[in-house]
Order: C-alpha cells, then structure tokens, then sequence
C-alpha cells in the first residue's frame, strides 16, 4: 500500500471542498415535502448507477429497474455517475437524504478489493448502507487465445513466464490471476489495460498470454472460438460454462467473483426499505429480467440483508488475508 | 461474395420505420453536435430507455445516426465559436474557425459538410466490401503499436502551432501533465489527485477542450469587449465555390483513406486520424504559412478524416465485439438490452441488424449533407448575435453539456478553472490546440508504452523488432528528423541562392 | 529588429497591446514554476526505472519537459513578443470566472434555473450592458429554452426544482 495518497492537501483541495459541501443538500431539489412514509414512494425514484452507461453495471441497472418500476408503483429515473470504481456516485448518494427516494448500484469490488489497492481514509463501508436488493453474482473466466498452447490450467501455471491482461488495477480478474499465478509459483506478469474491452483485444492479437475477465467480456469471444476458458474462479461452476472446472478443482483456491446489488443510505426508515426490497423482489421474477440475465451470462445472487452483508465482509477479509499470504502486491505496493 | 444478405440489408434500411428512426437519430446528433459539451455517448445513453420497444435495427440505426450526426454538428460549433466537442474537431476548429473571422463561415461549413459527406461515404462503402477482413487490423495494433503511434501523434501535434514552436512544445508538455492526473494506468496509485476521488478517474477531454477553448475564448473576449469589433463581413455562401473545391478535393480524397485506416483502431484512431490529415495538409502544401490563418484544405482534410474514422470505428465493433470508444461502448450496451451480443458472429446471426445499420449509414449521411445546407444558413447568423448576448447563452449551455457528463458539478468547477488556464495561455501567447491533443495522446502514450515493457520484460530494442512497430518508428523517424532535415537544408540552399548577402 | 517592432511601433487600433518583455518572461517562469512543482511532486511517487517505470517516472519526464521548454521560452524572451498586456478588462474576466464558480456550486444545491437565471441576468446586464428590459427578458427566455431542450426535450438528469 502506498501510504500517503488521499491525505496530501494542494492547490486543489480547495476548489474540490466546494462541491462536497455543495453536494449535501441537492437530493431535495426535486421534489416538495414527502408525504408519510407509508405512502411511500409518491414520487419518482432516483437511481444512481456509478459507473459509466454502457458497462455491465450500467446494463444490470437498466433492467432491472425497468422492471421494478410496475412493482413500486413509481418510475425510477436512472442516472450515471461514474468515477473510482463507483466511490463516487456512492459517497453521494450517502451525502443525501435518507428518504429511500435515492438508491443505487454497488458491486462487491469496490468493498472487497478496492481497499487492497486504494489506501482511502474516507472510503465507504458497506455499513453506511441498507441493501436492498442482491442481483447478481458474475464469474471471473480465465481464457487463453485458441492457438494458445496451453489447453489446461495445469498447462498455463507450469509456463516458464507469462504475460496476462486485466481490466484495470483493483479489478477482480487482476486478483484472481495475481493469486492464482502466486499459488502456482509460476513467473507472471501483470499488464493491466484501461478496461476489459482492451485487454480482450490484445488476448485476441496474441500480444498476451492470458485474460481473466467477466463473461459478458469474454464469452462472444469463446463461443465465437475465438477464445478457449481454462477455469472459472466462482465457488461452483457456472451455469454458462458446465465443462469448465473451477479453479478449486483443479487445486488452486481461488475464488474471486464480481456482485452487484442495490443500496440504499443506511438511515432509511424500516418501511421505505421494505417497499423498496418487495419492489426488487418481485422485479428479480420478472420474465424479461430473467431473460436479460440469461443473455448477459450473469448469474442470480438473490439473498438476505444480512447474508449479503457477511458474504461482503468475509469475502474482503479473504482477499486480504490471501493476498497478505500469497505475498502479493496489488496496485503499487510501496 | 454473396450479395444478398447486403441487399437484404437495403430493404431493412429503407423500411419507413427505419427511414424514420434514420432521420430521427441524425436529427438528434446533429442537434447534440451542436450543443457544446453534450456528446454522443451521454445521449444515446440518455435515449437508451426509448430504444427498449424498437426493434434491434430500429434502434441501432437511430443510435448510430446520433454518432455520426453529432460530428457534422460538432463541426459548426468548432467553426463558429470555437467550440470542439469532440478530440476529432479540435483540428477542424484552427482554421475553420480562423475563416470565420475572416467572413468565410458559411463556405468554411460548407466545404466541412461535403467533406464529412464524402468521408463517410467513402468509408461506408469500403466498410461494407471490406470489414470483415479489416477486422484483423484491430488485432494487429498492439501496446507497442499505440505507443509509436501516440509518439507520432504528440510530434505532428507540433505541426498545429502557428506561433512560437517553443511555446506550443510548453503547451503540449502541459497537456500531457494534466494528462497524468488520476489514478495510475498500471498501479492505481494516486497522481495530483489531491486526495479527491472525484479526479481519481482523470480528467474528460470534454472538459478539457470545453475549458482551453470554449470559456477561455469567452473570458478572452470578455476582456476586449471594449476594443472596436472587427465587424464581421459578409458569410459567404454554404455552397462551396468552384475555387475552394479544386482546393479541397485532394485533400478530401487523402483525409477520407487516412481517417479509414485510423478509425478501425480503438483507442486513439479518430483524434489522430484528424490530426495526421492536418498535418498531410500542411505539409504537402505549397505556402504552408497559410494554415492557422485559414486554409480551407485544414477544414476539408480533418473533417473527411474524422467522419471516415467515425464510421470505420463501427468495424471492431460490429466485427469483433470491441467498443472502440465511449459512444460505441454504449452502443454496445444497446445492442445487449436488446438480446443481440456484437462480437464476431453478428453477421452470420443478425445480418438484418449488421447490413441494415451498415446500409442505413449512407442514407443517414445524404440527410444530413440535406440538412447541413439549410442549417449552416440558419447557424451562421448566429455570429449576428451581439457578443454580450451570445457569449452568456453560449457558456450556460456548455455548462449544462459539462455537467451531462457525468452529472457532476464538481466537472463544471474545473471547466471554469481550465477556461481561466485557457485565457491566461491567450494573454502570454499558447495556443490551446497542442495543449487539448497533447492532452489526448499523453494517456495513451504512457499507458501504451507501461504496458508494452511490462509484456517486453523491459527490453526497449523489441519496439524495433516487431515488424508493425518497426514500421511505424520508421515512419516516426522520417517524419521527425529526416523531412524537416531535408527542408532545413533546401531552405537554406534557397536562401543562399536568391538572397545572398543579407541575413 | 523584432524590437523596434513591438516596443516602438504603435500598435494598429485594433490590435491587441503586446504584453513586453516583463510578460514574455511571465509566459516562461510559469512553466517553470508549474514544472518544478510537479517534479517535485513526482519524486514523492515511486520513481522506478525506464524499463519498469514506477508511478512517478512518465509525471517526471513531462514535468522535466515543461520546465526545459520553460527555460526556452526565457531564453528567447528578449526578443519575442507573442503575449498581450492585461487590461483594467481583465476585472470582468475575474468577475465572470467568480459568477461561474458561484453557478456551479449553487447548481447541485437549489437546482439549475435559479443559478442559471441569475447567471443569464447578471451577464447580460452588467458585461453585456443590455437593457434591464431584454436582460429581463433574454433571461427568463433562455432559462427557460433550455428547460425545455434538456430536461424535457432530452431527457438530461439535471439538478431541477419544477416538476413539469
């Protein structure tokens, strides 16, 4: 870890002040004097996705909110608000009123693997909020090209030296192979790529050995051919890829998986969150949800408040405690 | 090859409902183009919910037209106010912009639109007979290819200045340190952050070129509003003149080849793509003093370029499944929502939606050469404006084109904080030009190179060992020392010929 | 000879003042300046080596640059003219960037119109010089045009207090 960043003052440190304070009171903007809250929602949702449109969470979103909407009775008004891997729409919606009219997308990196790379005083804690509704749980692939030697993961480790693509620093592929590889003793090398999208075009150009990415990124790629999967890092197969052994399997424990989920600031009313949890769970049946799951390869993580909670902090506890024994790295590692 | 699924293609094009989408989505960009600030990626992200009952060709077709559309309409804000929306019309933006002072706006769009016409055109067609066996060209640029490729980028962008070359080297050194700020491409450590995630994910280039350009042109002027304005003259005709098109052609011909290879690249391909038609441009011309001040082969070269490489950048995505920029990223979110995965058996799959998009573009693009005439008359007018009520129209709608973004408002402080950099570099004699490409290019670079030695083991020598790589050094060579050696010699040789005794 | 031209020539009506050579040297030192603080920065990143750069490594290079072309700039300072004198318009420019600051920090806050109204108005009113009457009415007009087209036409998620 690098144990200066975020707590360095500059030139900037004022003009960045100004919106924070700014920040804090806009949620009240649209909207007049709520009625009670058991009317709850009289007024349109806003629902923070804090990535950018366009990605998987983005996606995962859309759907489901479309089909949420008939359920709660309201419409849900989606809105993109990217940066640090969702830190930032976040911490804004934490920074706003507690009326249930605001909830958002999370994913499990930004608590579990984020803070092995980014030494962040002011990062958010999945304590800070209420969850509401657990979507899904995606597999981390390993592919190799198909004119790629190795055609097992016993082949790949015991390569004398490999290059492998991630999605970026702090991404749940770079941790997977960053374990696997630190397991195996085999030689690797990280070249992190400025998204998933890239790193699968130099997988396809042979200038890498290997990727570990999502299989919304890598599976057009493997059912085109184009791309052969060695192991998936989940607990258990995925339903998408039967044939493909995990990476436990194999013997390497390894599991590293990427879910989503939606959130809600941990002050709500016990009443606002519950009609906002029968509105999720009732859209998670939704034919067209479920289909839309099914063509982007994600699998269901449908569970309790509490569960998802412990499955959070276990899972980041875990990371650190492998990365911690593998010896490893991640980001820069001063 | 087989003919039919294209044909086929033509009758999903030309279905009335397609028609209608079509000219809807080129509407829409057009109209996005010109709103400074709000691009393409935020508005198809935006209209994705209206796309979720059309069916799959229905929506791609609109949504592409929004792309393309936006840069014949990014064009007339770059002209006219000096305002790029997008890295490849800051090139557009020099001299177009310096002919609309001059009084020649309404030829500078004209001769843009055309150009834009015939780029696209030419690149559709090459795309529809080709693309499947460009899709490999994609493939073959790796990191180390980028890296090259950027370092060329960064030298022509020296080509752009015409001032001091020491001030526009300052200018680009600039951009590339601002470049830097942000988490690091490969260790996520925090760089001039100043401990705010807010510029953890760096900075956009919208706000960048909105800031340099558009509200430091805005306070720049605000400063002189004093001085008597040089009236301007009379706008010219949107159609071109005779004279500028014997000008133009070749120029056109070279951006449109140049912006079709540049654009199947991700990453990169379209600014440079620009960038390396300007400088073709300038070099191959006769008296290249011309270009800052005017020349309407530096409008007709990028903006053949940028919309050759606006349509070819489809290629990686309809071949591949890889998103060459953020605005086909989203498209690619589209085409998820509606069941369909792009990726390499698009076409044997859904030929309607891949040959109907492909064929919808060259009616999209007859339709907004139709509606560029009429609007340039219309938008040219808008110089007419008095500047005290035009400039506070124009910063509140960049404004609100800055928060879309990604609305943030913390991206609006730092717009006005850049538009103040921006006038200050007016004041002491930078061009923003080097500053907003440099800016551009500097993440590429870096990001290319890192990656190019971790994959190397740290061997620099494989840069010149890889054939593609090799090639392209040989180029930046050529281009870097030998030609201005060369010139620098024959100028000498002319001065001593014709002028020898004076200094 | 460059100097004859901008120290003595007067300069033609409408061309701006050249700033001279306390500015020409301003427009090297602040390369400089913002070269050397960034270099310094850099150095408390890890450096590492050209061939497995660290964080600070690519940031030191382009601040290493910034102040050589700095230094250049100075160099050539005697002669070169190419900057323009700040004048007492200069105030406006301050007061326009305080407007913008305030716009942008009150946007999130009380919803667009408020601050884009204000802004239209005291633009219009006091750099423009319009009359209290299409101030007025530019304002309103326009606040309102751009209701219209973004948040009803297009649909953008801006900060807003009516609900249509």
């Amino acid at each position: 870890m690098n144990p200066r960043p975020f707590t360095r003052r500059g030139l900037l440190a004022t003009t960045a002040a100004v919106p924070v304070a700014a920040l804090t009171a806009c949620n009240g903007v649209q909207g007049g004097a709520d009625a009670a809250e058991n009317d709850f929602p009289t007024r349109a949702v806003d629902f923070t996705v804090p990535f950018d449109a366009g990605g998987s969470s983005d996606l995962l979103s859309r759907a489901a909110c479309l089909a949420a909407e008939e359920p709660l009775g309201q419409s849900i008004a989606l809105t993109n608000k990217p940066g640090a891997n969702g830190a930032v729409g976040l911490k804004e919606l934490l920074s706003g009123d507690a009326d249930g009219y605001s909830i958002a997308l999370a994913v499990k990196s930004l608590f579990a693997i984020t803070p092995l790379v980014v030494d962040d005083p002011d990062a958010v804690s999945i304590d800070d909020f209420r969850i509401i509704a657990t979507l899904t749980n995606e597999a981390y692939v390993l592919v190799v090209h198909a004119d790629s030697p190795y055609q097992s993961l016993e082949d790949l480790v015991a390569a004398p030296s490999l290059n492998y693509g991630t999605a970026g620093v702090g991404t749940g592929g770079q941790l997977s192979l960053a374990l696997l590889f630190g397991l195996a003793g085999t030689e690797a090398t990280d070249v992190p790529f400025d998204g998933g999208a890239p790193a699968v075009t130099a997988l396809l150009g042979q200038e890498i050995d290997a990727v570990s990415g999502s299989l919304a990124e890598t599976m057009p790629q493997i059912e085109a051919g184009a791309l052969r999967p060695l192991t998936v890092f989940s607990e258990e197969r995925s339903p998408f890829l039967a044939d493909v052994p995990t990476a436990a399997e194999s013997g390497y424990e390894v599991v590293v998986d990427q879910r989503r989920f939606v959130v809600a600031p941990g002050e709500v009313s016990d009443t606002v969150a519950g009609a906002l949890v029968l509105a999720f769970e009732q859209a998670r049946q939704d034919p067209d949800y479920q289909a839309f799951l099914q063509d982007n390869f994600m699998d269901v993580w449908e569970v309790e408040d509490i569960e998802a909670r412990n499955h959070l902090s276990e899972a980041a506890q875990q990371y650190a405690q492998n990365v911690a024994d593998a010896g490893l790295t991640l980001g820069d590692g001063s | 090859m087989d003919l039919s699924p294209v044909l086929t293609g033509f009758s999903v094009a030309f279905e009335p409902e397609n028609l209608l989408f079509c000219l809807l989505g080129v509407t829409i960009g057009m109209l996005i183009g010109v709103l400074p600030g709000l691009g393409p990626a935020a508005t198809i992200a935006i209209l994705l919910p209206i796309t979720y009952n059309l069916e799959p060709a229905a929506a791609v077709i609109m949504l592409a037209g929004i792309f393309y559309g936006a840069q014949y309409g990014g064009t007339i804000t770059s002209v006219l106010l000096k305002l790029p929306g997008e890295a490849s019309t800051v090139v557009t933006a020099i001299d177009g912009h310096a002919l609309a002072k001059r009084g020649e706006a309404g030829s500078a769009l004209g001769v843009a639109a055309l150009a834009s016409f015939i780029g696209g055109t030419a690149s559709i067609l090459l795309l529809s007979f080709i693309a499947p066996a460009l899709a490999g060209v994609a493939l073959a640029f790796g990191p180390a290819e980028y890296t090259v490729l950027a370092l060329i980028g960064i030298f022509l962008v020296g080509t752009l200045g015409s001032g001091s070359l020491v001030k526009s080297a300052a200018a680009a050194a600039a951009g590339l340190l601002l470049a830097t700020v942000g988490l690091d491409p490969l260790l996520g450590t925090p760089r001039f952050t100043f401990g705010t995630d807010q510029l953890a994910d760096g900075i956009d280039f919208v706000i960048v070129a909105m800031g340099l350009f558009g509200i430091g042109e805005i306070l720049y002027n605000l400063e002189h509003r004093d001085r008597p304005q040089s009236a301007v003259p009379a706008f010219g005709r949107a159609i071109p003149s005779r004279a500028q098109w014997l000008r133009s052609r070749l120029a056109i011909l070279r951006g449109s080849a140049v912006g079709f290879v540049l654009g199947i690249l991700p990453g990169g391909g379209a600014t440079m793509s620009s960038l390396v038609a300007y400088a073709v441009e300038k070099r191959s011309a006769k008296d290249p003093s011309r270009f800052g001040k005017g020349a309407i082969e530096g409008v007709a070269g990028p903006e053949s370029a940028n919309n050759a490489a606006a349509t070819s950048s489809f290629i990686p995505l309809l071949t591949l499944g890889i998103p060459a920029n953020a605005t086909m990223a989203v498209l690619f979110g589209a085409l998820m929502l509606q069941g369909i995965t792009p990726g390499p058996a698009l076409m044997t799959e859904h030929p309607d939606v891949f040959w109907g998009v492909v064929n919808s573009m060259y009616l999209g693009n007859l339709l907004l050469l139709a509606l560029s005439i009429p609007l340039i008359g219309v938008f040219v007018r808008m110089l007419k404006i008095r500047p005290g009520v035009l400039a506070p129209i124009t910063i509140v709608i960049t404004m609100l084109g800055v928060y879309s973004i990604r609305n943030n408002a913390f991206d609006m402080l730092l717009a006005v904080a850049l538009g103040l950099v921006g006038y200050a570099m007016r004041k002491l004699g930078f061009e923003p030009g080097p500053f907003v490409l440099a800016f551009v290019l500097g993440s590429l670079l870096e990001g290319s190179f890192r990656r190019s030695m971790r994959i190397f083991g740290g061997d620099v020598t494989e840069f010149v060992q890889r054939p593609l790589s090799a090639t392209l050094v040989g180029v930046l060579v050529l281009t870097v020392v030998v030609i201005p050696v060369l010139r620098a010699v024959r100028a000498r040789q002319i001065d001593r010929a014709t002028e020898p005794a004076e200094s | 000879m460059a100097e004859n031209e901008t120290e003595d020539a007067l300069p033609e009506p409408d061309a701006p003042a050249p700033g001279g050579r306390g500015l020409a040297a301003v427009a090297g030192a602040v390369p400089v300046v913002l070269g050397a603080a960034a270099a310094w920065l850099s150095l408390r990143l890890d450096i590492g080596t050209l061939t497995d750069p660290g964080p600070g490594l690519w940031p030191l290079i382009v601040s290493a640059l910034l102040v050589a072309t700095g230094i250049g700039i100075l160099v050539s300072a005697r002669r070169a003219g190419g900057t323009e004198a700040f004048t007492r318009g200069a105030i406006s420019v301050a007061a326009a960037a305080v407007a913008l600051f305030a716009y942008a920090s009150l946007f999130e806050v009380v919803g667009f119109e408020i601050p884009t109204l204000l802004l239209l108005a005291a633009w219009l009113r006091f750099l423009g010089r319009e009359s209290w009457l299409s101030t007025a009415l530019l304002s309103v007009g326009v606040t309102a045009a751009a209701y219209a087209l973004f948040i009803l036409g297009l649909g953008v998620p801006l900060p807003h207090l009516i609900v249509l």
